[in-house]
C-alpha cells in the first residue's frame, strides 16, 4: 500500500546544529523510535536495524538508507528500502531547513513510500496514525536531544 | 411413522455428534499429543512476485529449540508437484515457493522447532533476499497481451478458455422480441472456519507407513499425498477419526500435508502444522471464486426467457488449484430452475498474483446463481414485470421432470411453483409488501429480495472430463460396511472425516431404517484409510445420497442374509418370510428371533444355508445414480439430483447511515426426503449466514500493489449474531426417483440463493434512485454513496 507523510516542525536549534544532528548516526539512533543500530556503510549510506510494534504485529525491519542531493545545511533527499519480519518498505523523502530566528529553525519534510507484507495487510487501518505517532516520537526525542546538548553546552 | 411408512428417516431425532461437540469432547487435530512432536511455522513472501535470490536459515538454526529450516528448492528436489486437474503441465505448484513466489504471503520456507512459539520466533530470523518481479492482480489486466505471466513457463495467464454452445443460441436470440446485457461481479470470499487447517504427520520407519491426522475434507487425499511424496498408496494411513472444526469445502490440505509428511520422514519425528489465522487467510490457499459475469439474455415481452449467453471470467489466483473446475460445476444447473432453451457459456480461468482458490461450498454454483437471478430481476425490471411472476412464468413445470437442460443434465424432480406458493402463503406476501411500503413511508430504504435456485447434488465429478479430455472420471463412489457382531449388535463403518455434516447420524439412521432397529443402538466407526472402502469424502453435496445409499444397501444385504438363515431354520423359502423389527416371521405363525439368526451366523456353520457366508457382514459400493456416460461434445449429465430453494426476504436500511437489517428471511426448501431434519436445518441456517457474508461483508480485498488487505477478522468481516436474522424455513418434499429414500443433497442449501436474494432486496430498496450495484459484497458505504450521487443528479424521490 502507498503511504504519504508530510509535515513541518519547529526545533530549538540553529540550522547548522539541526543539519549536523540529522546527519549523525548516533543522534538518529537515539531519536528514531525502535532503532537498535545505525551503521555508516559508505559515504551517505547507512544500514539501520529497527524493532517496532504496529497494531497487532511487532517485529524487525532492516533497511538501507541513502542520502542524495545534499545542499548543506538546507536540503537533503533520502531513499530507504528494506524489509524484515514486519514487512517491506521503500520510500523517498526530502527535507528542507529554514532558519526562523537565532537558535531556532523549521524543518519541512515530505515523503512517499510503499509498504508491503505483514504490516500492510494487518496494520493498514492504523498505519497512517502509527506513522504520525512515530514521527511525533522522533521529533520529541530530537527536541530533547537539542535541549540536553544545549544545557551541556551552557 | 412418517407417510412413507418410515420410522427413523425424517423423524425428529437428535444429531448424535452434537452431544460430544456440545460437551466439549470433540477430538480435533490440536487435541492430539504425540511424544517427540515437532512444530512448523512458515516464512511468508512479502511481495506479490519476487525472485528468491537466497534464503539463509543460519541465524534461525542457531536459536535454541530449532530443528530444521527448509526451502522450496529442497522440497522440490524430493517431492512431485501437487496434482493439477487441468492439462497445464507448466503450471507447477509445490508446498513452498520454488525459485520465485507468486503471491504476497506465499510460503517460501518452513521452520521446525520444539514448539510452535519457538518456530515462529525463528521464522522471523530467516533471511530472505529477493528481487522484485512484475505482477498482476486484476483479472482483465492479466488477460491483456503483454501482461506479466504469473507462470512464465506457461506463456500466458490463461488456464482455461472453453466456449460451450448448447444451441440453437443465435436462432433463439434472433427470434426473441427483446434482449439486454449486464455485468455482475462476485467478490473473492471464502468459508473461513473457526478451526484453521491442521495436520500431524508421523513416519513409521519400521512399518514404512506415514500416519496422518488432519482436519481434512478432501477426495482422494491419501492418494495425492502418496503421489506427491513418491511412496506407495498403501504407505499412507489417514486417520479418519479426527473431528474437523468446519470446512465448507476449503479444508483440502494437500500442500500442508506434503510439507509435514516430507519433514516427518526427514526428521524421524512427528511433525505438526496448525496454521495461525494469518497463515490461513493469506496462504492456506483457501480463497473462493472471484468472478466477473457478462451476460446477454434474449426474451419475449411476456417475460419468457429464450436464450442466454454467459461469460464467466474467474480470477484463479497464482496456481491452478481447483479454481477452474469451479467454473464447471455450474454447467449442471446453468439455466437455474428455468426453461431457457439454449445457452452459450464461456468459462475462463486466469492466473494472477493472488492467493490460490480452493473449493468453497457450492463449488462455483452460488456465484452463478447470483448472476442468473440478477439477470431475471433485470429482465423483470426492463419489462416492468413482477419479479415473482417472471420466475413462475419461466419455471420448469412439475410434469416436465425428468427435464433435460441444454447442457445435458437431467433434473430429476421438483415442484417449483408449489414451493413458491407455500412460501408466499407462509410469509403472508401481501402483508410483507405492505410492511415494505410502510417502512418506505417512514423514509427508510426497504426492499424485498427474491431468489430461486437449484442445488445440484451427488455428482460424479463430470466437470473434470468435461474440462480436461485426458480425464476419464465417471464414478465418484462411496463405500460403507455393516457388521452384526456375535452379540447381535450392529456397527456401521464410514470411510471419511466429517466437518459438521453429521455422517454418523446419517449412517445410523438409514441402517436403523432398513433393519428396523433404533439407530441409537447402532455404533458408527471410522476405520483409517488403509482399513477403509473406497470413497470420495463429503464434497458436492453428495453424502446423503452416496453414503446414505451405501449404508442402506449394505444393511439390505445383511438383512437378506438374515432372511436366508431364518428360511433355512424354518424350512421355508426366504420369499415366504416377513421381517419385522429384527424378528423374522414365517407363513404359519412361527418366528425366528434376531439372536437366533446371529447365533447361527456366528457359530453354527452347519446350519447356514448354502451360499451364505458366516459372520453377518456386508459391504456396498454405491455408484452415483443417473447417467454415467462421459460428456460428449461438451455436453453431458453433471449431477443426478437437484434440490430447490426459494428465498424471500425483507431488508431495510437508512439511506444515509445504511446499517442493513434483514427484517424477514423466509426460505422454501425442497431437498427431497430429509434424513434428519436438524442436520438439514443446520445446513440451511449456516448456508444463509455464509450467504449474508458473501453479499454484504466478506472479501479478500487486495490493494493495487498486490497486498492482501483483509488478513484478519479485523478487516475480513464475518456475519455475527447481529447480522444473521431468524430464518423461517418452509419445507416441501419432492422425492428424487433416483435415490434410496428419495433424498437429495442439502449441504450447500441457503448459501446458493442468499447472496442473490440480498442483492435483489437492496436493488428493490434503491429502485427509486435507479441505481445498480453490480459487485458483491455490496458495501453499505457504496449504497449510501450511490444514493447520494443519484440525488446530486436529481434522481430519486426524496
Amino acid at each position: 500500500m502507498k503511504m504519504e507523510l508530510k509535515g513541518s516542525e519547529e526545533i530549538a536549534a540553529s540550522r547548522e546544529a539541526l543539519w549536523e544532528g540529522l546527519n549523525d548516526p548516533a543522534v538518529l539512533t537515539k531519536c528514531i523510535p525502535g532503532c537498535k543500530e545505525m551503521v555508516e556503510t559508505g559515504p551517505d549510506a547507512y544500514e539501520v536495524k529497527l524493532q517496532l510494534k504496529v497494531a497487532a504485529v511487532g517485529g524487525s525491519f532492516d533497511g538501507k538508507v541513502r542520502l542524495h542531493d545534499k545542499e548543506e545545511p538546507v536540503h537533503c533527499r533520502i531513499t530507504i528500502s528494506g524489509g524484515g519480519s514486519l514487512g517491506t518498505g521503500n520510500g523517498t523523502a526530502e527535507f528542507r531547513i529554514e532558519e526562523t530566528g537565532p537558535g531556532t529553525s523549521r524543518l519541512d519534510y515530505e515523503g512517499t513510500g510503499e509498504i508491503g507484507g505483514l504490516v500492510a495487510g494487518v496494520g493498514q487501518r492504523v498505519l497512517g496514525s502509527v506513522a504520525k505517532h512515530l514521527t511525533k516520537q522522533f521529533f520529541t526525542a530530537l527536541r530533547k536531544h537539542f535541549a540536553e546538548s544545549g544545557e551541556a553546552a551552557a | 411413522m412418517s407417510e412413507a411408512g418410515r420410522r427413523f428417516i425424517s423423524a425428529n431425532r437428535r444429531v448424535r455428534e452434537d452431544r460430544r461437540f456440545v460437551a466439549g469432547h470433540g477430538r480435533f487435530v490440536a487435541d492430539l499429543e504425540m511424544p517427540e512432536m515437532a512444530h512448523v511455522a512458515l516464512v511468508a513472501a512479502q511481495a506479490p512476485a519476487a525472485r528468491i535470490v537466497s534464503i539463509d536459515g543460519s541465524e534461525a538454526l542457531a536459536m535454541p529449540g530449532v530443528i530444521a529450516v527448509i526451502d522450496g528448492a529442497e522440497l522440490a528436489g524430493a517431492v512431485n508437484p501437487m496434482m493439477n486437474g487441468l492439462d497445464t503441465p507448466n503450471v507447477k505448484r509445490f508446498p513452498l515457493a520454488v525459485g520465485q513466489n507468486r503471491y504476497a504471503g506465499e510460503w517460501i520456507a518452513a521452520v521446525v522447532a520444539e514448539s510452535r512459539a519457538l518456530a515462529e520466533d525463528a521464522a522471523e530470523k530467516v533471511r530472505v533476499e529477493t528481487e522484485p518481479l512484475g505482477y498482476v492482480v486484476d483479472v482483465e489486466e492479466a488477460l491483456e497481451p503483454g501482461a506479466t505471466p504469473v507462470h512464465p513457463e506457461h506463456g500466458s495467464n490463461l488456464l482455461l478458455d472453453r466456449t460451450f454452445d448448447w444451441g440453437p443460441v443465435e436462432e433463439d436470440f434472433a427470434a426473441a422480441e427483446d434482449r439486454l446485457s449486464l455485468r455482475v461481479t462476485w467478490g473473492r470470499n471464502s468459508t473461513v472456519p473457526i478451526e484453521t487447517f491442521g495436520v500431524i504427520a508421523k513416519w513409521h520407519a519400521w512399518e514404512g507407513v506415514l500416519d496422518v491426522w488432519a482436519s481434512i475434507q478432501m477426495p482422494k487425499y491419501a492418494d495425492q499425498i502418496a503421489r506427491a511424496l513418491k511412496i506407495p498408496g498403501n504407505a499412507v494411513r489417514v486417520h479418519y477419526d479426527v473431528d474437523v472444526g468446519g470446512s465448507y469445502g476449503v479444508k483440502r490440505g494437500i500442500k500442508q500435508t506434503v510439507l509435514c509428511g516430507y519433514l516427518a520422514r526427514k526428521l524421524g519425528r512427528p511433525v505438526r502444522l496448525i496454521e495461525d489465522r494469518l497463515e490461513n487467510m493469506r496462504a492456506g490457499d483457501a480463497h473462493g471464486p472471484e468472478r466477473i459475469f457478462d451476460i446477454e439474455v434474449a426474451f419475449d415481452r411476456d417475460g419468457t426467457v429464450r436464450s442466454m449467453k454467459m461469460r464467466a471470467l474467474d480470477n484463479a489466483g497464482a496456481y491452478a488449484g481447483r479454481a477452474p473446475f469451479q467454473l464447471g460445476k455450474p454447467i449442471g444447473a446453468i439455466v437455474g430452475p428455468y426453461r431457457i432453451g439454449s445457452v452459450q457459456y464461456r468459462a475462463m480461468s486466469v492466473t494472477t498474483n493472488k492467493t490460490v482458490q480452493e473449493a468453497v461450498r457450492g463449488f462455483g454454483q452460488s456465484p452463478t446463481n447470483y448472476a442468473i437471478e440478477t439477470m431475471m430481476d433485470r429482465v423483470a425490471e426492463h419489462l416492468g414485470m413482477d419479479r415473482i411472476e417472471i420466475r413462475r412464468r419461466n419455471f420448469i413445470r412439475k410434469e416436465e421432470f425428468p427435464y433435460e437442460i441444454p447442457s445435458g443434465s437431467k433434473y430429476d424432480s421438483g415442484d417449483y411453483h408449489t414451493v413458491v406458493d407455500k412460501v408466499l402463503a407462509s410469509a403472508d406476501y401481501e402483508a410483507l409488501v405492505a410492511e415494505r411500503d410502510r417502512l418506505r413511508a417512514e423514509g427508510l430504504c426497504a426492499g424485498i429480495g427474491i431468489a430461486s435456485c437449484l442445488e445440484p447434488s451427488g455428482g460424479r465429478s463430470s466437470f473434470e472430463p468435461l474440462l480436461n479430455e485426458k480425464n476419464k472420471t465417471s464414478t465418484w463412489m462411496e463405500g460403507s460396511r455393516v457388521n452384526i457382531d456375535g452379540l447381535g449388535d450392529v456397527t456401521v463403518a464410514i470411510h471419511t472425516t466429517s466437518s459438521g455434516q453429521g455422517h454418523e447420524t446419517l449412517a445410523a439412521t438409514v441402517v436403523g431404517e432398513v433393519l428396523e432397529i433404533d439407530p441409537d443402538r447402532i455404533r458408527v466407526v471410522r476405520p483409517d484409510s488403509l482399513g477403509s472402502l473406497p470413497g470420495n469424502s463429503p464434497v458436492g453435496s453428495r453424502m446423503a445420497i452416496m453414503l446414505g445409499g451405501a449404508a442402506a444397501n449394505a444393511a439390505k444385504d445383511v438383512k437378506r442374509q438374515m432372511l436366508a438363515i431364518a428360511g433355512q431354520m424354518l424350512g421355508v423359502s426366504a420369499e415366504q418370510l416377513r421381517y419385522e423389527s429384527g424378528t423374522i416371521h414365517g407363513p404359519a405363525g412361527q418366528s425366528v428371533s434376531w439372536d437366533e439368526v446371529v447365533d447361527v451366523a456366528h457359530r453354527r456353520f452347519d446350519d447356514l444355508p448354502p451360499g451364505t457366508q458366516p459372520g453377518l457382514t456386508a459391504s456396498f459400493m454405491q455408484q452415483v445414480p443417473g447417467d454415467a456416460r462421459l460428456p460428449e461434445n461438451g455436453k453431458g449429465e453433471m449431477y443426478p439430483c437437484y434440490s430447490f430453494e426459494f428465498h424471500l426476504i425483507l431488508m431495510v436500511f437508512d439511506p444515509v447511515l445504511a446499517r442493513p437489517e434483514i427484517r424477514r428471511y423466509v426460505i422454501g426448501h425442497d431437498c427431497g426426503t430429509v434424513i434428519n431434519p436438524h442436520i438439514v436445518k443446520g445446513m440451511t441456517l449456516g448456508g444463509i449466514a455464509h450467504g449474508i457474508g458473501a453479499a454484504l461483508l466478506e472479501e479478500f480485498a487486495y490493494d493495487a500493489e498486490g497486498q492482501l488487505m483483509t488478513q484478519s477478522f479485523l478487516d475480513y468481516l464475518m456475519p455475527s449474531a447481529h447480522e444473521v436474522p431468524e430464518v423461517e424455513i418452509v419445507h416441501h418434499c419432492t422425492p428424487s426417483p433416483l435415490t434410496e429414500f428419495g433424498q437429495k443433497g442439502s449441504g450447500e442449501s441457503g448459501y446458493l440463493g442468499a447472496p442473490a436474494a440480498i442483492s435483489g432486496a437492496i436493488h428493490d430498496a434503491v429502485r427509486p434512485w435507479g441505481v445498480h450495484l453490480d459487485k458483491l459484497p455490496i458495501r453499505m458505504s457504496t449504497v449510501s454513496d450511490a444514493i447520494a450521487a443519484a440525488e446530486e443528479q436529481g434522481k430519486g424521490y426524496r
